[in-house]
């Protein structure tokens, strides 16, 4: 299927040898390989997020006589958080269909759409963040703000660090192309994206919605 | 301009670090030089330093983990010392501030830049090789992932010349670890250095799950990988499930540290027993993480010294995993006595024991292999044997602290530092030695020399068994760990034993080094000329030594288990090599200077961090980014080598093999 | 490629597909089932229809749809010539992620229950 015009990885150059039954052909290519060690990466990720999901589960109730998340969060901002991260999420994976078509043009409106809708969110974020510490809710209040601050923190400097991962791709694929190890780059970005987008669910379920309901 | 870092920071009134330092300086120094003035510097930034392939990446961990070792084993005889002079009246010679840096830094040397670049080495060198591949899935993340955790022990190795290193143990429980109770920067250097090297560690996971799963020699399936390669395969499943964890926890103490939060404070609602928890979340399966791959190494010796196919493959692959799993469900066994209470101690305590059923297993299938077997005693056997006698007793000790009632009576006595060391050292360090011994001819073209290598063992068994066979039974005495000075006069005499014991481990190191010199001055007499100096199994046994840049001409058609096993007998019946096959020019990596400079901004921002040189830490961080943006710009990745050099290597190859093919009939 | 071709329309979603259409289906498919689970989760968050103590679950298991079109629509996990090896490093981590969390919340929830000092001995801890 796709075998047949990917480069091979690391010299496999040679001849098919008689098929186990087994169906094991021999080292993948890279364009199976990098995905899925990327992947993987990925999930180690996910390990990241639940310790530190767990560790804002075990001090959400810690807030040494300051606020609480009832008196902090507001609902609305993270709907519109929310919003601007999921159709961000969408319009990059429309960039990864005109880039399979080699169209430079769409490809970098729907990446600059990706990256605006990314700054909207962490715009949000920050102005969020920096009412809280304005009002003396910030993160060396007490745990359960230590542990709040961290977890959507953590995955605001994900989103940055993807953000800077973004710029980059957009500039080599208008320098470079839309050459095989370029195309193997942006998929591993838009997992990423979407990688981000998942934790979003959880953030936005667990520390807003269920943190503040009555 | 500098942050906190003054000229006090070197420690001019203390002489042994003072001292250590100037030795140290003056070693590196010197081999520096002999290394410029020889002209060995190209060769090596070339070979090694910037080199994508797998086997030179191995041996540079392995070259870091034994350097490593002799500081680890200097802080060992250094405890051993202080605990055998400070009895009674005597303060023995190391005040309790010096005291609790050492044991922390020996268990942090020991763990993460001994046990893991060590065994992390063997995975890079023969994993590639077994699978019957070229290199790895991501040969320039493997360069990077080396050099970050050099970063890391770098930084360790700072501590002692600039500043000072954590007090808190190797695992920096809070309080004790927070900023209250360590203003210095020692678990700053600890934390740091983890860190760095821990995202190093996490890459290296990526790398071989994804190797194992994806890159193997056409016909390899699952169930025809040699339990080694299936051991590391649930060992880089663990690495990546578990440092993740580690990750978050130290950047938690980090954040209370640097920017005031409560994770772990006692003020503030803080949980210090939080950070137990999550820490022990990833240090129960980082021990799996070292010990898994030790199994391996230990399949493969029996299977190739006893000259039998190992007794029960599909039983060993089913315990690996089983061991994989239920290792990330024991780890409150750490901390039985912190007051979850009875439920879940007895829900730990019962997967703790369980988790001893599927080693078992393990045990009895090397026996079975060796039992009707044609024993052959070299050196890795020794280890073999050596290792069934001390970690059996080793883990039984365990089973016997899975109990949460006993181990109430003996949690943090030296009953479970004896433990513990037993099963590191009788494990992974035995198998780490019968391991050197077993690929050093395939690494360098000849063999070690056995004799001393028999008495290395010796050294180690024996040494082993005097320091810390009467540490259990201190340990019952309520002899606590980490005792700076010792109250009870009735000890003395255990405890010299002990150092009697540690001393004569530090012989067998010494004599390691010996083996090395005395193995490169008269390797003539040892030249591994065919390949296969065991009479191996498995497929890195088909190339010669050291084997080419790309490991196989042809990737090796594997048909069974024991891929290599199976076509040597043939050849051997049939008198003849396989036919030989056609050859194509082949692609392989490019060398990169990435990894070496990202660590080094690694570092550089590493240091920067500690002692709060803010502008440097930035200048660090653009830097890494800088060279990551300048590596992705490159537009050559691979270099092609041409068919003729593949050709003439291969014919080599065969050529030799012929000819040991004849020597074998004619000797029948 | 580009005509409207019922046949690809019925094509179970996440299967590799490769025309324009149907992949840009996919995703539109992916974000409007968000959207409505999203929205749905705010509205179940605030309003008081649902028994109380059902709303976390009700949450949490809304959540977990949402994941799920998200690994179906955008990730297209189930994609591919190798997605059984995709879908059990999800899992795996899957795993992983849940003995985390569950163990360390039942852990943790234990230890403050038996372990925390009550108010009036913390404060006098606290002063220092």
């Amino acid at each position: 299927m796709t075998a047949g015009t990917e480069a091979p990885t690391l010299g496999l150059t040679h001849q098919a040898s008689e098929d186990t039954g087994l169906g094991h052909r021999g080292p993948q290519s890279k364009s199976i390989v990098v995905p899925y060690g990327f992947w993987l990466f990925v999930l180690s990720d996910m390990v990241l997020f639940s310790a530190l999901f767990a560790s804002y589960a075990s001090l959400v109730h810690a807030t040494d006589g300051g606020p609480t998340t009832s008196q902090l969060f507001d609902r609305k901002l993270v709907a519109v958080e929310t919003m601007a991260l999921l159709i961000s999420s969408f319009v990059c994976g429309l960039a990864m269909i005109t880039a399979k078509r080699k169209n430079m043009v769409w490809t970098q409106v729907w990446l600059v759409m990706t990256g605006l809708l990314g700054l909207v969110f962490l715009g949000i974020e920050l102005h969020e963040f920096s009412t809280m510490i304005a009002e003396g809710a910030g993160p060396q209040r007490s745990a359960f703000l230590s542990s709040f601050f961290t977890l959507v923190g953590c995955h605001g400097a994900h989103v940055t660090a993807g953000l800077l991962w973004l710029g980059t791709m957009m500039a080599q694929i208008w320098n470079k192309g839309f050459q095989e190890h370029i195309m193997r780059r942006l998929l591993c970005f838009s997992v990423f994206w979407h990688a981000l987008d998942i934790i979003w669910v959880a953030i936005f379920t667990i520390v807003y919605l269920i943190g503040t309901l009555p | 301009m500098f942050g906190r870092l003054t000229w006090d920071a070197i420690p001019f009134h203390e002489p042994i670090p003072l001292i250590t330092s100037l030795v140290v300086l003056l070693a590196a120094g010197a081999i520096g030089i002999w290394v410029w003035r020889k002209g060995y510097a190209p060769y090596l930034w070339h070979e090694y330093i910037t080199s994508t392939d797998h086997k030179k990446i191995g041996i540079m961990y392995i070259v870091m983990a034994l350097v490593m070792l002799v500081r680890g084993w200097a802080d060992a005889i250094m405890m051993r010392a202080q605990q055998s002079l400070a009895i009674g009246a005597s303060q023995g010679y190391l005040p309790p501030e010096h005291y609790n840096q050492i044991f922390s830094a020996h268990g942090t040397i020991m763990i993460f830049f001994v046990a893991m670049p060590f065994v992390i080495g063997f995975m890079n060198f023969v994993v590639p090789l077994q699978l019957g591949v070229r290199d790895v899935a991501f040969p320039t993340l493997n360069n990077v992932s080396f050099w970050l955790n050099a970063s890391g022990a770098l930084l360790i190795n700072l501590s002692l010349f600039i500043g000072e290193f954590s007090r808190a143990g190797w695992l920096g429980f809070p309080p004790l670890s927070e900023k209250a109770f360590s203003p210095g920067v020692g678990v700053d250097y600890y934390l740091v250095a983890l860190q760095i090297s821990g995202v190093g560690t996490v890459l290296t996971g990526v790398n071989f799950v994804t190797t194992i799963l994806k890159i193997r020699a056409p016909g390899m399936s699952y169930l025809r990988m040699p339990v080694f390669c299936w051991t590391a395969l649930a060992s880089n499943l663990l690495v990546i499930a578990a440092f993740p964890v580690l990750t978050v926890v130290l950047a938690e103490l980090m954040l209370d540290r640097y920017l005031g939060f409560h994770f772990f404070t006692n003020d503030g609602g803080g949980n210090s027993m939080l950070y137990m928890n999550l820490i022990w979340v990833w240090g129960h399966p980082e021990v799996y993480i070292l010990v898994l791959p030790a199994f391996g190494i230990y399949s493969e010796v029996a299977a190739t010294f006893s000259g039998k196919p190992l007794f029960g493959y599909r039983s060993m692959v089913f315990a690996t995993l089983a061991i994989c799993l239920i290792s990330f469900m024991v780890w409150l066994h750490h901390f039985f006595t912190m007051g979850a209470g009875g439920d879940i101690n007895a829900v730990f305590g019962i997967a703790s024991m369980i988790i001893g059923i599927p080693t078992g297993v393990k045990i009895y299938n090397w026996l079975f292999t060796m039992y009707g077997g044609r024993v052959r005693f070299n050196v890795p056997v020794y280890w073999l044997i050596g290792f069934m006698l001390t970690f059996v007793i080793g883990g039984l000790t365990g089973v016997l602290l899975a109990i949460p009632p006993v181990d109430f009576v003996v949690h943090n006595s030296l009953f479970l530092v004896a433990h513990f060391h037993q099963v590191i050292i009788g494990g992974v360090v035995f198998a780490l030695m019968a391991g050197y011994t077993y690929w050093f001819p395939k690494a360098f073209g000849f063999t070690l020399d056995e004799r001393i290598g028999k008495w290395i063992f010796w050294c180690w068994f024996i040494g082993f068994h005097l320091a810390f066979m009467p540490l259990y039974v201190l340990g019952f005495w309520g002899a606590t760990r980490r005792m700076q000075h010792i109250p009870d006069a009735t000890w003395a005499p255990w405890l010299n034993v002990a150092f009697v014991g540690a001393a004569i481990i530090g012989v067998g190191i010494a004599l390691t080094v010996v083996q090395l010199l005395y193995s490169i001055k008269t390797r003539d007499q040892r030249m591994d000329v065919t390949g296969d100096p065991w009479d191996g199994r498995t497929l890195e046994w088909l190339t010669l030594s050291p084997p080419p840049h790309y490991n196989f001409a042809v990737l090796p058609d594997v048909h069974g288990e024991e891929a290599y096993w199976t076509r040597k007998q043939t050849a051997i019946k049939q008198d003849q090599l396989i036919d030989e096959p056609d050859y194509q020019p082949i692609e392989m990596p490019v060398n990169t200077p990435t990894g070496v400079i990202v660590a080094f901004f690694a570092a550089l921002c590493g240091f920067a961090i500690i002692w709060y040189i803010w502008w440097l830490a930035i200048l660090g961080l653009i830097g890494a980014f800088a060279i990551f943006v300048w590596y992705a710009w490159r537009d050559e990745h691979e270099h092609i080598i041409p068919v003729e050099e593949v050709r003439h290597n291969a014919r080599e190859r065969r050529r030799i093999r012929m000819e040991h093919l004849h020597n074998l009939s004619q000797s029948v | 490629m580009t005509e409207l071709d019922p046949e690809k329309l019925n094509v179970a979603p996440g299967v590799p597909h490769d025309s324009m259409l149907s992949e840009t289906v996919s995703y539109v498919v992916g974000l409007g089932l968000a959207l409505v689970l999203t929205g749905v989760s705010f509205w179940v968050a605030s309003t008081g229809t649902l028994w109380g103590p059902g709303v976390a679950t009700g949450l949490v298991v809304l959540a977990i749809a949402q994941m799920g079109v998200h690994l179906v629509f955008f990730l297209h996990i189930t994609s591919g010539p190798d997605n059984t090896n995709n879908v059990l490093a999800l899992a795996f981590g899957v795993l992983i992620v849940l003995l985390v969390m569950i163990g360390t919340i039942f852990i943790m929830a234990h230890m403050n229950s038996n372990m925390m000092p009550d108010p009036t001995q913390m404060n006098l801890q606290m002063q220092h």
